[in-house]
């Protein structure tokens, strides 16, 4: 039971480090909120519903939908945050709030207001014994949030890209006077994080046979929790904190039992950690 | 090497530069002094493209480079030594450098020249692994000059190098950019310790309210009774 409880708790921290891991990018550079990366989320899923209905492969649903929401994301970068760059971020949250709903509902006018069944052949087949019961998109989930993860760690940590990156969002002008090409690195936060959380969206799509053109909403304001929890701006927080959350949804909501909605608890646990350290679990100072 | 013609800036509604032209040759050790808010560290900046002015033009080897981004510039070799360090805080010594030569794709010069700024500056050596911020203030400002050098400036800006350290550390630093002059690399400073800045420099500028009230040779200005007293003491 508590074994299956875990896995629960890890597949759905996946989702949510996949779904924050973009925004707590961008704040890291830009220091905005990008509350739409959340919408990447739900039209990276309707991309890859369109994509795996067409193709029938699920190897090219996550390439087209991943990389096709990441350019959709290069492109509000270039028409919509970079001319607010120098004004004051709250009109970029503001913004980013505006453009999450237009697009919702923009899915909504496209490709209708009912939930679309996104029944997809996962190539993993699922685990089941008395005591445990593992689905094979879960073990999808798993598998690919850990190789995305592994790839983004290795641009971080193990290249001039990822150096470059670490430099402006420590310093921004001055790593813009050392030669980094900082309008490059934000396009390309934006490529990586749209593109994560459309991984999001296809795979909780996936598990829950089903997309939706409001499936954003509650990814947008988690994914606020987890970014403030993870310390606003680092990616290893933000998956630890992701993991946190997932984790205690699942433990909470299977063993004790809320008196709350089960998604309330992601704010409870912010609330009570933030008590306690304010700068999030993983702060800078 | 470096020519600036009719540079004016604003900062929202005041002007900090006021129709500021000025040269330096190839080779030239160019120092800029005056007082604080004076508009120093704006020249450094605009020649950086981190400030945009409203106008004039700049050019560097006879391109104009107005238009240029500031990586295009650290690219042409300009290399920066920011008022206040400014070194990046959590990055090791090593990876600090490693970004004065972010425009390079020479891995054999970069290695060359990482281990001539290891002979120089000692104690960075001894410390590459530990993380910028660690370090002392008098570290983190050979870090930064170490940083510049690893751009292989042509045309070198250094912005207050001797804000906050100690009178050694401070000779120091003269020494090493003055080394550096000799080696060949232009440089263009802006100092508030303008008796010091006089004495490595071939040329001064005067610098008050934005505008340039002084050009000559340093010698000139350091017998100059006016600059006397107003920026050496007397």
């Amino acid at each position: 039971m508590f074994l299956q409880q875990l896995i629960n708790g890890i597949v759905i921290g996946s989702v949510y480090a996949l779904t924050a891991m973009g925004a707590t990018l961008v704040y890291g550079i830009m220091r905005i909120l990008d509350i739409n990366n959340a919408g990447a989320y739900a039209l990276g899923a309707y991309v890859g519903l369109l994509t795996y209905n067409t193709t029938g492969s699920l190897l090219l649903t996550f390439i087209v939908g991943m990389l096709l929401t990441g350019l959709y994301g290069v492109l509000v970068q270039k028409l919509l945050y970079v001319p607010m760059l120098d004004k004051s971020p709250n009109v970029s949250l503001i913004a980013s709030i505006g453009l999450f709903i237009f697009l919702s509902d923009l899915i909504r006018m496209v490709a209708g207001p009912s939930i679309k069944g996104f029944h997809a052949e996962v190539p993993f087949s699922s685990i089941y014994t008395d005591s445990l019961n593992i689905n094979g998109a879960w073990i999808l989930i798993i598998v690919t949030t850990f190789l995305l993860l592994a790839v983004l760690w290795f641009l971080l940590n193990k290249t001039k890209i990822g150096l470059a990156w670490k430099a402006t969002a420590q310093d921004l002008e001055t790593a813009k006077a050392m030669g980094v090409n900082v309008n490059m690195m934000v396009a390309l936060n934006y490529l990586l994080g749209y593109g994560f959380a459309a991984a999001a969206g296809i795979m909780v799509g996936i598990l829950y046979s089903s997309v939706f053109p409001t499936m954003g909403d509650v990814p947008a304001y988690k994914m606020l929790a987890i970014i403030v929890l993870g310390g606003l701006g680092s990616p290893v927080g933000t998956v630890i904190a992701a993991m946190v959350i997932g984790l205690a949804e699942t433990l909470i909501g299977g063993y004790i039992g809320f008196f709350l909605p089960r998604d309330a608890i992601a704010f409870v646990v912010l609330i009570i950690i933030l008590l306690f350290r304010p700068r999030g679990l993983i702060s800078k100072n | 090497m470096l020519k600036l013609d009719g540079i004016n800036v604003f900062y929202d509604q005041s002007q900090a530069l006021y129709d500021v032209s000025l040269q330096v040759e190839q080779g030239e050790f160019v120092s800029i002094i005056g007082a604080n808010g004076a508009g120093k560290t704006t020249i450094m900046k605009t020649v950086m493209g981190l400030i945009k002015p409203a106008q004039g033009r700049i050019f560097f080897e006879g391109k104009d480079i107005i238009k240029r981004p500031s990586w295009d510039r650290a690219g042409m070799r300009i290399g920066y030594i920011p008022e206040g360090r400014r070194v990046f805080p959590d990055l090791s010594v090593e990876d600090n450098l490693l970004m004065g030569a972010y425009h390079s794709k020479n891995n054999v010069e970069i290695a060359k020249t990482m281990k001539e700024v290891y002979d120089v500056f000692t104690r960075l050596g001894e410390r590459k692994n530990q993380l910028a911020k660690t370090m002392s203030g008098g570290e983190q400002q050979m870090l930064a000059i170490g940083r510049a050098l690893m751009t292989k400036p042509k045309l070198l800006l250094i912005d207050e190098i001797s804000m906050g350290l100690m009178p050694l550390l401070v000779n120091k630093a003269f020494s090493v950019i003055k080394e550096m002059n000799n080696q060949g690399i232009t440089i263009l400073m802006v100092e508030q310790n303008a008796k010091k800045a006089l004495a490595v420099a071939d040329r001064g500028c005067v610098l008050e309210m934005g505008q340039i009230v002084h050009q000559d040779l340093a010698e000139n200005l350091q017998d100059n009774d006016s600059i006397r007293k107003a920026y050496l003491g007397g």
